[in-house]
């Protein structure tokens, strides 16, 4: 089988299982939108204030409560599975392919229902060139289900893995926080995207070779 | 152990001799007395990027060769790296707050980013701790490492790559853009601390094949409960 063929194989399985159980998409969806409500709960009420800080929210909720999504016990294997698929002689490198992509997938999915709950909530001033987020959504859920697939392997089996998961994802994550929200504010202030979006890119390619680099070593930690 | 007190006496004294280059150098003119932080806060910055460099070095050589020492060295340089981090954030707040006016400025790229890299290597230190088998921690501790050192250049240019209040690189191949008296004192600094850096690390990593040497011993001697055989009740008793 094809290196292809097997990430295309592990992604249909992935997909599949969070069919099942809805796990991302049922339980930490609401999650961030519960997160979103909670927010200007929190603050004054301040309609400018809030208005001026939503699409700030929108990145922060994508990340911490998105990086959920590619922790997902639905997403991880047991011993025998992961024997299993060893013993099958799928490669390691493809195995990590097929997950980044199901989490990506999963995570742009996120992102769709939390930018027009964001746009509800928070009121953002109308942008111009509000086509050019897409791009910027895209390369975040790309780079956070690399760093997040990476992180959820490095810690497989770990007692504390449910809180130093995070731990280790949020400051990972920060190349690809900082970045997106000069993005938004360059388009604000109609000053383009591609400082940010390239150095993004710069980021998830580097992201992607250690991961495919390292998907062989990690593999022999589970 | 002998060359361990070497390196730590000699960094004494340049430390010693750097302090008294930076109380020798004139006042800035806009950040007055508050300037002569520079002579500390540069070289533990500096020295935490090694400090950091050298951990994804080790951790990658450990990979390739799995030998335990290179998994000491690259864990013992990351607990100094942090240490030298977090003297680097604070003497930045010190300076900042009589500098700016305030100790933390969010729309200072390096300092923002330089706690995130300070956040990375806590990280790196807490999955070595929740790892016990050594050579599964020595593994996913070099590959985090490897992933952790990308943040190193991007706190080095972040100044260049970000708006920010920070100054950019004071020290640059075409020159340096300070009084003499503040770069000889920086530099005395960068050699005193990175020899303390050495011995510490010299040290730290004996500490850490000795504790794995006494754990591996005591995983393998039987448990305190072991020669108690618990009673078996009988069916019907």
């Amino acid at each position: 089988m094809t290196f292809r063929r097997q990430a295309l194989v592990i992604l249909r399985r992935d997909l599949r299982i969070e069919g099942r159980t809805g796990e991302a998409l049922l339980i930490t969806l609401p999650f961030g939108l519960a997160a979103l409500f909670l927010i200007p709960l929190a603050l004054p009420l301040d309609t400018a204030l809030l208005s001026r800080i939503g699409p700030g929210m929108f990145w922060a909720v994508t990340l911490l409560f998105g990086m959920f999504i590619t922790f997902r016990q639905s997403a991880g294997e047991s011993p025998a599975q992961h024997e299993q698929l060893r013993m099958l002689g799928v490669d390691p490198a493809a195995r990590y392919t097929g997950r980044v992509i199901a989490s990506t997938l999963l995570l742009i999915v996120f992102e769709l229902v939390l930018a027009p709950t964001t746009i509800l909530l928070f009121a953002p001033e109308p942008l111009d060139g509000w086509l050019w987020i897409v791009p910027l959504g895209v390369l975040v859920a790309i780079g956070l289900a690399l760093i997040g697939t990476l992180v959820s392997d490095m810690t497989a089996s770990l007692r504390g893995r449910s809180t130093l998961a995070p731990l280790l994802v949020a400051p990972l994550s920060i190349p690809l926080l900082v970045p997106a929200a000069q993005g938004l504010e360059s388009i604000r202030t109609n000053n383009g995207i591609l400082v940010p979006a390239m150095f993004m890119v710069l980021v998830v390619l580097a992201l992607a070779v250690i991961g495919v680099m390292t998907a062989q070593p990690l593999e022999e930690t589970t | 152990m002998k060359l361990r007190f070497a390196l730590l006496g000699l960094a004494t004294v340049g430390i010693a001799y750097g302090f008294s280059w930076a109380l020798r150098m004139p006042a800035d003119a806009v950040q007055g007395e508050s300037a002569r932080i520079i002579s500390v806060h540069v070289p533990t910055a500096w020295l935490a990027f090694l400090a950091f460099g050298l951990t994804a070095v080790f951790g990658l050589a450990w990979l390739a060769t799995k030998r335990s020492k290179l998994d000491h060295l690259a864990a013992a340089s990351a607990e100094i790296g942090v240490l030298f981090t977090a003297l680097a954030l604070v003497t930045g707040m010190i300076w900042g707050k009589v500098t700016w006016g305030i100790a933390w400025d969010w729309g200072d790229a390096r300092l923002a980013s330089t706690a995130m890299m300070f956040f990375v290597y806590l990280g790196y230190l807490a999955l070595r701790r929740a790892t016990p088998d050594a050579t599964q921690r020595a593994r996913r501790s070099a590959i985090l490492g490897a992933v952790g050192a990308l943040q190193v250049p991007l706190v080095y240019f972040s100044v260049n790559i970000w708006r920010t209040l920070h100054q950019t690189q004071s020290v640059r191949p075409d020159g340096a853009s300070m009084p003499t008296e503040t770069l000889i004192s920086m530099l005395v600094n960068l050699g005193a601390f990175t020899l303390l850096y050495l011995a510490l690390l010299a040290w730290r990593t004996d500490q850490l094949r000795i504790e794995e040497t006494y754990l591996a011993e005591t995983s393998l001697a039987p448990n305190a409960g072991a020669a108690v055989i618990p009673p078996k009740l009988q069916p019907g008793s």
